[in-house]
């Protein structure tokens, strides 16, 4: 376009532009300090009603009383004083949606801050909406693949699932949901995680890892750091399931991680105590349960005729000494459609990830597994739990009979096989063939401590020469013949 | 219960209508006993500010606040006047930030003819 096109294109806005008398609706700021303000006036302001400060700073409407309205401010509060000018913005509060937002980094307003340059969307979604009802929803039943043994084997995950990762700090919650985030690359899922309250210099080194295995082409990371206010930790899960939601819509799968949970319910509260509504156990307001509830309850699988889009969510809670009986992992635990138990004991011991596979649960992602994976996933789960039983009491009995001795070398076997790098997702094909050469004793005569690297070479051998059963079995073909194939194959290896 | 600022002026002012001036005397000394009861004598200056506002819009006064550019002339503020209402207070300002038009404040609205406005909003539909 050259110049004087530019110029009379912008002559013609300006003559058709109307000028109007705008209406304002305004109150009085009577207190503000510690991320909230307390106004008089703005007599019919909505409830989650964005407000304008002077100079541009925003606000959220969460206490509609008698007299005042109390807000929380999404910026710089030290900025505003008592006695300013608050504008109503008869808007709720909207993030930007769409592929632009895919790869970026952003902050709970959905603003860059990853120095990309602005993201520029055409649409904006509200950060609160209903989640979809019975009658859009259907039963979850194709698996989200995390690429982790013992998560796709024991404690699978459906799509539109809400599968509750849990432990203590230093346990590696967030390593599963990013190497979960990571195996996602060509199976059609977009990601986005969201980090909540915690530390930058955490935050730039999972985005750093998530580019250095090309995950963020489909992957939003939506930060509310620990140094910004609580209001940005409390709404930026919101966000990130709005922005999920955009694609849910247009039929396509998501994968959601809130990481995690505990800080929102710590933001929230701080929140609710500034603006002087009632505590309740352990401080926490009443309407808690119903922070999360309604949060997760947008995860969904919708059906064809709206769509067939799905949400998978994985909130992470952190616990404080193994204390699952706290308020708020209860909660969360009794909304969830399972969780994955993380112990410390198991994480020093060596076996990583640390999940406690006696007491994780995943209520309906059963009936998702493929089935080759429910084939021999199943007799496993029975393994390692007749081993846990014998573990205890083999300790003190040096006499053991044969049946005894070979469950629990079978077990050691398993637990070995089930641990994994961090990093390093497997595809499920491959996870099927080293659970079945182990499950069927081919592994049996290698010490305990080899088996990672012998489950190695006995892929590269499968891959090597039997690619077209991998293949098979990736498309979830399981008969008489794939099984005599396979153990065909360990046989083979095995000379 | 706790009873606000607002209560009370809204009491005082039913209590204080159409009295002479010996029972007022009687009605405020008891009313200023009830405050000091409830321990809102800090409060008193909020309670007559509510006082206020409840008795003009009684008596039907309008108070405006009205924002310009550069000062007025009376004609155009006995215009601004007539088309509020009877009786009207105007309280003037100046603010150069307007550039020019006016804004005028009743109550919690703001009207807003300013030619700042205007720019932005223009400068607002051009950037979409």
């Amino acid at each position: 376009m050259s110049t004087n096109q530019v110029i009379e294109e912008l002559k013609k806005h300006i003559s058709a532009f109307q000028k109007t008398v705008e209406v304002e609706e305004v109150g009085t700021v009577i207190e503000v300090g510690d991320g909230i303000a307390r106004m008089s006036g703005l007599t019919s302001c909505q409830s989650q009603e964005m407000l304008e400060f002077p100079g541009g700073i925003m606000g959220v409407a969460l206490n509609l009383e008698e007299e005042t309205v109390g807000a929380m401010i999404l910026g710089e509060y030290e900025k505003i004083k008592e006695g300013d000018t608050v504008k109503r913005t008869g808007r709720i509060l909207s993030v930007p949606v769409g592929e632009k937002v895919i790869g970026r980094v952003v902050n709970a307003l959905g603003q860059a801050i990853d120095g990309k340059g602005d993201i520029v969307t055409k649409e904006f979604y509200p950060i609160e909406k209903t989640a979809p009802g019975v009658m859009s929803r259907q039963p979850v039943g194709v698996p989200v693949q995390t690429g982790i043994k013992a998560i796709d084997a024991m404690i699978p995950i459906g799509r539109g699932q809400r599968e509750l990762i849990i432990g203590d700090r230093q346990t590696g919650k967030t390593a599963i949901a990013i190497d979960a985030i990571i195996n996602q690359k060509g199976q059609n899922m977009k990601c986005i995680y969201v980090a909540i309250g915690q530390k930058e210099s955490k935050v730039a080194r999972i985005v750093a890892k998530l580019e250095e295995n090309g995950a963020m082409e489909y992957t939003t990371v939506v930060v509310a750091g620990a140094s910004d206010p609580a209001a940005m930790s409390f709404i930026a899960p919101y966000a990130g399931v709005t922005m999920a939601e955009y694609f849910a819509d247009k039929g396509e799968d998501v994968l959601i991680v809130y990481d995690d949970l505990t800080k929102q319910a710590w933001a929230y509260r701080e929140i609710s105590l500034l603006l002087r509504r009632p505590p309740g156990r352990e401080a926490y307001p009443g309407d808690v349960f119903y922070l999360h509830s309604r949060l997760l309850e947008r995860a969904c699988n919708l059906n064809k005729e709206h769509g067939g889009g799905s949400i998978t969510a994985l909130p992470i809670i952190e616990t404080q000494a193994s204390d699952v009986t706290a308020y708020i992992p209860t909660n969360v635990i009794s909304i969830t459609d399972g969780q994955i138990f993380l112990e410390t004991d198991l994480f020093f011991k060596g076996i990583r990830p640390a999940v406690n596979v006696g007491i994780s649960v995943s209520r309906v992602g059963g009936a998702a597994q493929t089935k080759p994976m429910k084939k021999v996933s199943g007799k496993i789960k029975l393994a390692l739990a007749q081993y846990r039983e014998l573990e205890a009491f083999a300790q003190f009995a040096s006499d053991l009979d044969v049946e005894t001795k070979k469950q629990l070398d079978r077990g050691a076997r398993v637990v070995e096989l089930m641990k994994q790098p961090q990093y390093s997702p497997m595809h499920v094909e491959d996870q099927v063939a080293s659970i079945f050469a182990v499950d069927n004793g081919y592994f049996d005569d290698v010490v305990v401590t080899d088996i990672l690297k012998t489950e190695e070479k006995f892929l590269d051998f499968v891959r090597g020469s039997h690619q077209s059963l991998l293949e098979k079995i990736s498309k979830g073909e399981w008969d008489d013949s794939i099984i005599a194939d396979l153990k065909g194959v360990c046989e083979e290896f095995k000379k | 219960m706790k009873i606000s600022n607002k209560q009370f002026a809204e009491a005082l002012y039913e209590l204080t209508i159409g009295l002479n001036a010996s029972d007022l005397d009687i009605v405020l000394k008891n009313f200023v006993g009830l405050l000091a009861k409830k321990h809102k004598i800090k409060q008193t200056n909020n309670i007559i500010a509510e006082f206020e506002t409840i008795l003009k819009k009684k008596q039907g006064i309008v108070e405006l606040e009205v924002t310009s550019a550069r000062d007025l002339d009376s004609e155009i503020i006995k215009k601004i006047k007539e088309s509020f209402g009877k009786e009207v207070f105007v309280q003037e300002k100046i603010d150069k930030n307007l550039i020019g038009g006016i804004r005028v404040k009743i109550e919690d609205k703001i009207l807003d003819a300013s030619v700042k406005t205007q720019l932005t909003n223009l400068k607002k539909s051009l950037t979409i």
